[in-house]
């Protein structure tokens, strides 16, 4: 135990001396987590940041109608289902409307044409007028949000035009039916079923039956990614000294001392355990300090770190037992660990993807893993992430002995 | 009696058909001796020693060292034997003091006994005030002894020494050869492979001569240059008429055998000191002048060409 001990405090302290090593182990992935994090909307959930809108209602309205068709179309933008997500102002003009977007006051105008009652109440099923969207091109997504809000209140006008004209066709050419059916129409959209097919809501990822689930950052959720997939390159450093021990003379050295090829290898694993888990806690530290993640209860993150740690530790190993180079284990090594990434779903966060992608994700250690830190974040217990801690454990005990047994014939 | 007893060891590497290292090499070597494996580079020396290492299994043979087998008991091996790789094998980022630590306790040292040994390790090898500087920053010579210090730490009966002084300063190598002729003075049995003929000559009480993975001879020097006889060889270059001259030479007391090579008389001398003034006198009688000549003792460089057919150095 004793030689098992100094051989990973060894290289604990050769990892601890080797700046690059810790830079790619801890910075990067904080970095990483904190850019993409910021990128969609910052740590504190999916909250995506209002889009500021700019209303320039010029409708003149109709002779027939009581509220204009587009006061109902700007009451929509302001309703306050949308409020989180549009910041409406009004504007006087079309000319000030479209002034606030070029000044980057605004994302989006929308203008109402003046004859846009007239066109929607009262203009036949041949009248044609435009609702203008005026938008700044770099904001893609508060202007689909304008784009989707408007267009749906332009078809549910559009509905009830064709409703109106069919009622007026069917009454074959009664002035009080057609009447009627126009008055019908406005009646229609003045009372809410325009706005009846709006509203929006926000739907964050469900664990299956748990009605209950907190939110998560979005934050927290790419950090655990990246934490996992660092993970993998920071055991895989720490193994690669086996490669680079056998190159210097050491690790033949240390076959010659009356030590067991069980405690040279027993070290080895320790100092690489020890390493990832090292470096595991201070992200899930770093994240807390810095990002505010909740990480979750202190047995479920304790457990899915140790998994974790086992999984890095044992595919480290096994790359390491498979290749013959520190050059070749680096290379090969990079190709595995973004392969588990991107099928693990590591560069997407711990949301559970459905689909081909998650029957794929099932079968890597690492998407078991981010569907346990998925479950932990909302509140999941180690109960909870029985499986997602079984299945990666079985991953890394698999891992571990093929590369015992390789490491132990080519050393032997 | 002997510590190392070495039986017809063989290594192959990927039999059948792969390179065959050692063919067959068996001896043994007594207590307190220094024995050494003299060989061109790829004759084996380090193969042998990585098979008595226990760090190689032999394909077939086995060796005793202090009793125990190196097939069966490598762990009881391990334990008596000290191995000084030929190339440095220490970690580089560590402090002299930190890698003699960690490989003491590699040996099953600790606590106060490491501290101690340690520190007269760092005294044997004399560098008890560099012993906090990494290991990187050392010369050639401090890493080498560095290196066999790491090997003395465990006080081991047998210590192997696979060409130690390759690629060092005269100095260095000056201090390396007194050290292991103390360690001996000591007590301790040491096989030393190398391939300058001056070192084995010079440290060794018995020599092997190795070559091809086979060993083609093995005894002292003295037994050894017995194979080629106990004539030095004399070259001498003259100023004119060299047949003349050669034909008076044969006539010389103590002069075994004479030819002629191109520009050169070469003759065989049972004692050079009393034979090369006969030379000289006669050559003056005959009017001609030596313009050059060359006495070569007996050697293992001799004995070598002698044996294969080459030179040690080639």
């Amino acid at each position: 135990m004793t030689k098992i001990i100094a051989i990973a405090w060894k290289d604990l302290r050769s990892t601890a001396r080797n700046v690059p090593a810790l830079v790619m182990m801890l910075l990067a992935p904080l970095a990483l987590a904190a850019l993409l994090g910021f990128a969609f909307g910052g740590g504190g959930g999916f909250d995506i940041a209002a889009t500021k809108v700019t209303v320039a209602n010029e409708d003149e309205g109709s002779p027939s109608s009581i509220v204009t068709a587009g006061c109902v179309v700007a009451g929509i933008l302001e309703s306050p289902d949308l409020k989180d997500v549009l910041e409406v102002t009004r504007k006087s003009s079309a000319e000030a409307a479209r002034t606030a977007v070029d000044d980057g006051k605004a994302a989006v105008a929308v203008i109402i044409p003046a004859d846009f009652s007239a066109v929607v109440y009262g203009g036949g099923t041949t009248a044609r007028t435009q609702v203008e969207l005026y938008e700044n091109p770099t904001q893609e997504v508060g202007g689909s949000i304008v784009e989707g809000v408007v267009g749906q209140a332009l078809l549910e006008f559009n509905g009830a035009r064709a409703a109106a004209a069919g009622a007026v066709a069917l009454s074959g050419g009664d002035r009080e039916a057609a009447l009627a059916a126009a008055k019908a129409a406005e009646q229609f959209t003045r009372s809410g079923g325009v706005t009846a097919g709006l509203q929006i809501s926000q739907r964050p990822p469900q664990l299956p039956g748990d009605k209950s689930a907190q939110d998560i950052s979005i934050t927290g959720s790419i950090l655990a990614g990246m934490m996992v997939f660092f993970m993998f390159f920071g055991a895989a450093n720490v193994a690669r000294t086996i490669l680079d021990e056998d190159r210097a003379g050491t690790l033949p050295r240390l076959f010659t001392t009356p030590t067991s090829y069980g405690a040279i290898l027993g070290g080895k694993f320790t100092s690489v355990f020890v390493t990832v888990t090292i470096q595991a806690v201070v992200l899930l530290v770093a994240g807390r300090l810095i990002f505010g993640i909740e990480w979750g209860r202190m047995d479920a993150v304790v457990l899915l770190t140790l998994v974790a740690a086992g999984v890095s530790s044992g595919l480290a190993l096994l790359v390491i037992s498979l290749t013959r180079t520190p050059a070749q284990a680096g290379a090969i090594g990079a190709g595995v660990y973004l392969v588990l990434a991107l099928a693990g779903g590591n560069f997407t966060g711990t949301a559970q993807a459905g689909g081909a992608f998650g029957i794929v994700q099932k079968f890597t250690p690492n998407g078991w893993l981010l569907q346990g830190w998925d479950t932990t974040m909302r509140g999941g217990g180690s109960g909870d992430i029985r499986w997602q801690l079984l299945v990666p454990l079985g991953f890394a005990v698999a891992f571990f002995f093929f590369a015992v047994l390789r490491i132990r014939r080519r050393f032997a | 009696m002997s510590i190392v007893e070495v039986k017809e060891l063989r290594k192959q590497y990927d039999p059948p058909k792969g390179v065959l290292a050692v063919d067959g090499v068996s001896f043994d070597i007594a207590e307190g001796e220094i024995f050494s494996l003299l060989g061109p580079n790829g004759a084996g020396k380090s193969t042998t020693i990585s098979m008595l290492s226990c760090l190689l299994k032999p394909t077939d043979g086995d060796a005793m060292i202090a009793g125990n087998s190196i097939v069966h008991q490598s762990l009881a091996v391990k334990e008596t034997i000290g191995v000084v790789p030929q190339d440095i094998a220490l970690y580089p980022d560590m402090s002299a003091r930190e890698n003699l630590l960690f490989w003491g306790r590699m040996y099953g040292l600790s606590g106060d006994a490491l501290k101690k040994r340690v520190d007269e390790v760092l005294e044997l090898v004399m560098l008890v005030d560099r012993q906090k500087d990494r290991v990187e920053k050392f010369s050639g010579g401090m890493k080498r002894r560095v290196n066999i210090g790491v090997a003395l730490l465990h006080k081991p009966r047998v210590l192997y020494l696979d060409e130690p002084t390759v690629g060092i300063d005269p100095q260095s190598r000056r201090s390396i050869l007194d050290g292991i002729l103390a360690l001996r003075d000591q007590g301790m049995t040491i096989l030393y492979t190398t391939h300058y003929m001056a070192e084995a000559q010079e440290l060794s009480d018995r020599i092997a001569i190795v070559d091809h993975g086979k060993m083609i001879a093995n005894g002292t020097h003295e037994e050894l240059v017995k194979i080629v006889g106990e004539e030095a060889r004399v070259e001498a270059r003259v100023d004119r008429d060299l047949a003349g001259v050669a034909e008076r030479w044969r006539e010389v007391e103590g002069v075994v055998k004479v030819d002629r090579e191109e520009d050169d008389v070469v003759l065989l001398a049972r004692d050079p000191n009393e034979v090369l003034p006969r030379l000289f006198e006669s050559a003056a009688a005959a009017g001609v002048r030596i313009t050059e000549i060359n006495v070569t003792e007996p050697n293992l460089e001799m004995v070598f060409l002698h044996l294969t057919g080459r030179a040690l150095r080639d």
